[in-house]
């Protein structure tokens, strides 16, 4: 008589969390992971100005991956959530099934690919060399105008192997961080550091005595696709999933995505007052 | 934002005052769920691991107890050897990988438990055997069970004599739950990264984590003192009582523990 009456409340309890599974809302969750803290690719600001993306541990996301993250949602029917997460725990989050996707201006390079797959590239950055902004050097066109320069770049990236394509460079040693780099630059220790341009406008919008140097098309830094361009990142052999979140990168044109990511620059809680 | 140093740290730190205060009740809460639970951890431990075995004993109860000796003792060797980070990312990546990312935070208390408990096991240990053996004997000869002998006569000098290093796990916890940043716990630490970050200030955003950092510590072992002189009782009190002869009376003044 115990026995049966142990059952049937198990069974009761059982039949309860059932229940509560089934009553999820209707739309599927798509589950975005990015750091929040890398402006202007996203960043994590106090208002939901600029149509910015509640996060459940508190602040608003907003930034160029989280516009391009709505859109992929909004093309794959899903709603969209954003997890905010360490940058080493991004693949980890990905592939113990945390997260749907990686949007967090993630480069596709050859060592990543081994543990995820990429999609094609959401944006391609150009490579800018910040100066001061009454600086020598303020006025340069070209890479040959930098022959003589004090040029850094940050440690372990490409920004730094690329320096030896500046013809009769004086190369510094490699530095840490970009605001180990704004000092120097700064102080007048060094002459310029090479960065992306959404890195480079946002430390001029933090630091006005700075300025960046743009380079036509030919006469800038070569790069390769693998280190300039960012792409999502989803699970190893995902393919519909990939196959659809191409699909909703291809409707966004480049005239878009500059528009996206000027206006990223533009809302960045770095020109807040 | 302003360009100086100060006006850049008040703009974040106004900015960016409800994320703070939200990074500092977590850091709190996982310091506070860390050690108490890390201590009751420990009880157990020092407990289970001081039960006297008698030759006499039956054979389940000492193959028993070894046993369960060997297994408190391999979870302590475990996690006081292994860097708190690496647990972290071990326990919510491999563990619990079917986890939400909505639970970070529980991860977190739990990491932090099971990790203050390996060491809060050998500080009672340590206190368990800093209450002279006479104490235990004495409980034992008027027939006091190992339970008994622990729970009133052991534990409550130890626990005193222990204080001052549950104090210092304590303070250690606030500051150490900063490593729970790599499973993205939404604490202090990961606060100012987000600020630094977002901002592209890190001086600025660091030096309020700092200032976060030093008040909940300070205020925390103010208590704990508090706490500790509340436990030794008042200074002067009557041992001996007597109404009709004065002169019997046993009085101490002065009494109690010296800081």
């Amino acid at each position: 008589m115990k026995k049966a009456l142990v059952i049937s409340l198990a069974l009761l309890m059982a039949l309860t969390f059932c229940a509560c599974g089934s009553t999820e809302s209707e739309k599927k969750q798509f589950r975005v992971g990015m750091e929040c803290n890398y402006a202007p690719f996203n960043w994590t600001q106090m208002e939901e100005s600029n149509d910015a993306i509640a996060i459940s541990s508190g602040g608003y996301a907003g930034g160029y991956d989280v516009e391009i993250a709505k859109r992929i949602a909004d093309a794959l029917g899903m709603e969209l959530v954003i997890v905010k997460t360490e940058w080493n725990g991004l693949i980890p989050a990905l592939n113990s099934g945390k997260i749907d996707a990686i949007i967090a201006g993630m480069s596709p390079t050859a060592e990543r690919k081994e543990s995820v797959d990429f999609s094609d590239p959401y944006y391609k950055s150009e490579l800018v060399i910040v100066v001061q902004k009454d600086g020598p050097y303020a006025s340069a066109t070209s890479l040959a105008d930098f022959s003589g320069a004090k040029i850094t770049a940050q440690l372990n990236t490409f920004h730094y192997t690329v320096i030896d394509q500046i013809p009769g460079v004086n190369k510094q040693t490699a530095m840490e961080t970009f605001p180990d780099m704004i000092v120097a630059l700064k102080s007048g220790k060094i002459d310029g550091y090479i960065s992306e341009r959404p890195g480079a406008v946002s430390a001029i919008a933090a630091n006005s005595e700075l300025a960046y140097i743009e380079f036509a098309e030919g006469s800038g830094f070569e790069t390769s696709d693998e280190d300039v361009a960012i792409s999502v990142a989803v699970k190893k052999g995902s393919t519909d999933l990939l196959n659809q979140i191409n699909d909703a990168l291809a409707d966004i044109d480049q005239d878009t995505r500059e528009q996206l990511m000027n206006d990223a620059v533009a809302n960045q809680p770095v020109n807040e007052e | 934002m302003p360009q100086s140093f100060w006006g850049g740290v008040v703009f974040i730190a106004e900015k960016y005052s409800t994320l703070f205060l939200n990074g500092a009740l977590n850091t709190l809460l996982l310091a506070i769920v860390g050690t108490v639970v890390g201590f009751l951890i420990g009880l157990v431990v020092a407990i289970v691991r001081t039960i006297p075995v008698q030759p006499t004993d039956s054979f389940v109860k000492r193959a028993g107890l070894k046993v369960l000796r060997g297994i408190f003792i391999a979870y302590i060797e475990l996690f006081r050897s292994t860097p708190m980070m690496v647990q972290a990312m071990v326990i919510y990546y491999g563990v619990f990988s079917s986890v939400s990312p909505d639970y970070a935070l529980y991860v977190g208390m739990f990491v932090i438990s099971i990790n203050t408990g390996a060491y809060m096991a050998e500080i009672v240990r340590g206190g368990v055997i800093s209450v002279d053996s006479g104490q235990t004997e004495g409980a034992v000869s008027i027939g006091m069970t190992h339970w008994q002998t622990m729970t009133s006569v052991v534990l409550p000098q130890a626990i005193r004599n222990i204080m001052p290093s549950i104090g210092n796990e304590f303070v250690v916890n606030i500051k150490d739950s900063s490593v729970l940043s790599v499973i993205s716990v939404a604490e202090v630490f990961f606060t100012a990264k987000s600020a630094a970050g977002t901002y592209m200030r890190f001086f600025e955003a660091f030096v309020i984590a700092c200032v976060v950092y030093f008040v909940m510590t300070f205020t925390i072992t103010r208590i704990l003192l508090l706490l500790e002189k509340k436990m030794d009782g008042p200074k002067n009190y009557t041992i001996h009582g007597s109404q009709t002869t004065p002169d019997a009376e046993i009085r101490v003044n002065g009494g109690g523990r010296d800081k």
